[in-house]
């Protein structure tokens, strides 16, 4: 994993552009229902974590035909898209070893 | 509403604001008319959300420009964040502010009703004091509000940080020593 930490909203802003480009809006909106009401997020934290991801290079801006300001599209690079598979294989690992060892104490 | 939050914008750096402020505005736009259709209470954690994340926003922004991004990941160093169950009900303070809003209602209409009377009749007494006037009143009121609200919170906090809700689920007869 490189340098920028993965935290829950940013993983989750990640996973919505892992499956198209996305506005702001429907980011946040995607974000809400993956996380089924648990994370909402304002356009202040949106706006933050897109700018890191824009600096760390993990994210590019999607050049639209209309040329509007306001609805800027956002896409995975391909920097973004492999910490992003490598930071979902780290939970897949993570989860794997709680299973177990909840397991374990059950019996 | 809308120019509140054009007004907060201008907290951010310069630069920030003439990167992200048109689509800042545009998203918040859809936001807000979305919320608006779901009711008062979802529009006002709407807005105690914005106004928050706002303030953070830029103060992180003003951070990161002084300093660069890793001294501000050092001051601001988002690491995941094991989360319990346990949340402050945010709409307790919505409902406090509407419980002020009634409040202050009655004393203006009080006051009305008082002065609205002829001051013909019999002299009983002084109703009020004399030093009594709306702004200290309403003053005392947010003062006592916010105090018996914070004492709230930090023993609601304390209780939940010493475990003691997890007494809620101890059963003495699965506590058995392991030789018996």
């Amino acid at each position: 994993m490189e340098s920028l930490p993965v935290t829950e909203p940013v993983l989750l802003i990640l996973l919505s552009l892992a499956e198209q480009p996305r506005h702001g809006y429907a980011i946040l909106r995607d974000v809400r229902e993956m996380s089924e009401g648990r994370v909402v997020l304002s356009t202040g934290t949106l706006y933050g974590a897109l700018r890191r991801l824009l600096d760390e290079g993990w994210i590019e801006r999607v050049s639209e035909e209309d040329g509007s300001r306001g609805r800027q599209a956002y896409r995975l690079t391909a920097r973004g898209s492999r910490n992003l598979q490598q930071e979902v294989h780290r939970l897949k690992q993570l989860t794997r070893v709680a299973s177990l060892r909840v397991a374990r104490k059950e019996i | 509403m809308f120019s509140v939050y054009r007004s907060l914008l201008y907290l951010y750096p310069s630069a920030h604001r003439r990167e992200y402020g048109e689509e800042m505005t545009t998203v918040f736009l859809d936001a807000e008319a979305d919320t608006r259709q779901k009711g008062i209470l979802r529009t006002g954690r709407f807005w105690m959300r914005e106004v928050q994340g706002l303030l953070s926003g830029a103060l992180q922004e003003h951070v990161r420009s002084l300093l660069g991004s890793s001294s501000a990941r050092v001051i601001f160093p988002r690491r995941p964040i094991m989360r319990s169950e346990f949340r402050f009900p945010k709409a307790t303070a919505t409902l406090m502010t509407i419980i002020l809003a009634a409040v202050v209602m009655a004393i203006e209409k009080a006051t009305a009703i008082v002065n609205s009377v002829p001051h013909g009749g019999p002299h009983v007494g002084p109703i009020q004091p004399a030093h009594f006037t709306l702004f200290p009143t309403l003053l005392l009121i947010l003062t006592f509000g916010c105090v018996a609200g914070a004492v709230g919170w930090a023993i609601a906090f304390a209780l939940h940080r010493s475990g003691v809700q997890r007494l809620a689920d101890f059963s003495p007869s699965e506590r058995q020593p392991a030789g018996r």
